[in-house]
């Protein structure tokens, strides 16, 4: 990777439900010799909370309007995150009435598209490679696991940097770090039922548990994931699916930033790796 | 039965010029949206290639009254899969979003609490630029308790012990879950909602 400074978009749950992913992005990024700096004053992405598509583009054209003053492609933890700045990215490009329409909004929400917002699997892989992530690689996670990109990696088509139906960025860093991804294709990118989570709980919890049950069937050790709405799913809501739907699973949930600052040779505790909820013990002992 | 007297032919229309809409017409009803879908397959009654259906035909009433339109996961499967290019996620947004436009002037009972959902958190995003989710359990809980913040508190706090103290060990739910982080520039944020809500309306 040529640029060796980002700016970062943490996102809402970076501070709380998914302070871990956030520990380990900067682990990982700092230890790769890439600073990431903050974005000043960022905003909410609205989340998949915000249907207008309007008020989609007026929310991020903000964000990506403060990392352009600074000349800075932004990186984003979150799947959902991404997605909201990147299909702002992509409209405001395209259409000039659009960003007429923005900079009529507020003058901060001026935006000329001389950036680019990427997820962080993509930089990973795509920006910084497997050449250079192979060379800093110290130990060996020995687990077993079951890759879950869920929603917005690998569609829709238009900010997609994955394949839609057998994305494989994740699987490549777990196979780098001496992981093994277990049979799961079937499963990697069904939706984890995280929007429904708070208003149609039953549902919710039905395709939570598909997922966690394709895992264990599987064999995984674990499941690691590259979103904090999927690891609120999976991992904090887990003892609440097992109590509600009275099974027991018991299958750590590990964002993939973690299991890479372990190969980097990164201590657990930086990583946030004792704040999963499901234990991440035994993945520890796997670390060699 | 459809009953050809009572559909509405400028349906499509209504749905077309909604932001999210403009793909209605291209659908040609091969059903590979519904196969993929994953409510689908936990939802008998769930049929996205039928909602389509019903707003070309302008079966107005029968589609905005639908309890199956808030229960979207907005997963983008069936928007990746279409082979028309018809972009239903975005499409059954439109539809709720003019759904909700109809229970505001008092035409039509949305039979769901996403909308007091979305609202909520619409709301925290107002006042703060960013989520707080502690204030916006508790604004939903008391809208779905019909307003009363006392009972939205007993029926949240019922909800919610276990997963709030599961949280709290990890550190999860400290200090700074308790107070909203919120953007410097507020004016900003406030322009943006004062600004596209004048727009819609
Ligand atoms: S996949 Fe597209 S064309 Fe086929 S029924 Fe669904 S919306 Fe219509
Ligand atoms: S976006 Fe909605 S309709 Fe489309 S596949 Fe996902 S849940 Fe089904």
């Amino acid at each position: 990777m040529s640029e060796k400074k980002l700016a970062y978009y943490p996102g809402c749950p970076s501070a709380t439900t998914a302070i871990e992913q956030d520990m380990s992005t900067k682990a990982v990024f700092e230890k790769l010799g890439i600073e990431l700096s903050e974005m000043e004053d960022w905003n909410c992405c609205g989340a998949a909370e915000a249907e207008d598509p309007i008020l989609v583009y007026a929310l991020n054209a903000r964000n990506l309007a403060i990392a352009e003053k600074d000349g800075l492609d932004i990186v984003t933890p979150c799947s959902i995150c991404y997605y909201n700045l990147a299909r702002t990215d992509k409209a405001l490009r395209e259409d000039e009435g659009l960003r007429a329409e923005m900079k009529d909004i507020d003058s901060s929400l001026e935006y000329k598209g001389t950036i680019k917002p990427k997820h962080i699997l993509d930089v990973l892989v795509n920006e910084i490679g497997m050449d250079e992530l192979s060379g800093k690689v110290e130990k060996k996670v020995n687990v077993k696991v079951a890759p879950y990109y869920g929603c917005y990696i690998g569609r829709p088509s238009e900010t997609a940097f994955d394949d839609p139906d057998d994305p494989d960025l994740m699987d490549r860093l777990i196979e780098l770090i001496g992981g093994e991804n277990v049979q799961f294709s079937s499963m990697k990118t069904k939706c984890c039922g995280g929007p429904l989570m708070m208003t149609r709980e039953d549902i919710a919890f039905e395709m939570a548990r598909k997922v966690l049950e394709s895992a264990k069937n599987a064999g995984a050790d674990c499941i690691a994931l590259a979103c904090p709405l999927c690891g609120m799913m999976l991992d904090a809501k887990q003892p609440d699916i097992e109590k509600k739907l009275d099974i027991k699973v018991e299958m750590p949930v590990v964002y993939i930033s973690q299991l890479l600052g372990l190969a980097l040779g990164i201590a657990p505790g930086k990583l946030g790796l004792n704040k999963n909820v499901v234990s991440t013990k035994e993945i520890l002992g796997k670390v060699i | 039965m459809i009953k050809t007297w009572e559909l509405d032919a400028n349906f499509r229309n209504e749905i077309m010029n909604e932001p999210g809409g403009e793909h209605l017409s291209a659908c040609f009803q091969c059903s590979t949206c519904t196969i993929g879908c994953p409510i689908a397959e936990i939802v008998p009654s769930y049929n996205p290639r039928k909602i389509i259906q019903m707003s070309l035909l302008g079966m107005r009433e029968d589609v905005l009254s639908n309890p199956d339109l808030w229960i979207c996961a907005i997963c983008q499967t069936c928007t990746a899969r279409c082979p028309q290019d018809v972009r239903i996620s975005d499409l059954l947004a439109a539809i709720r979003r003019i759904a909700e436009k109809e229970e505001e002037a008092g035409k039509l009972k949305v039979d769901s609490v996403r909308p007091l959902f979305e609202k909520a958190f619409l709301h925290q995003l107002e006042k703060y630029g960013r989520l707080f989710d502690m204030g916006l359990a508790m604004e939903y809980y008391k809208g779905k308790e019909g307003g009363s913040f006392i009972k939205g508190q007993l029926a949240m706090m019922k909800d919610f012990k276990d997963f709030g103290m599961r949280m709290f060990k990890k550190g999860k739910m400290g200090p700074k879950a308790m107070f909203p982080e919120k953007v410097k520039k507020k004016e900003e944020i406030e322009k943006i909602f004062e600004k596209v809500g004048e727009k819609e309306k």
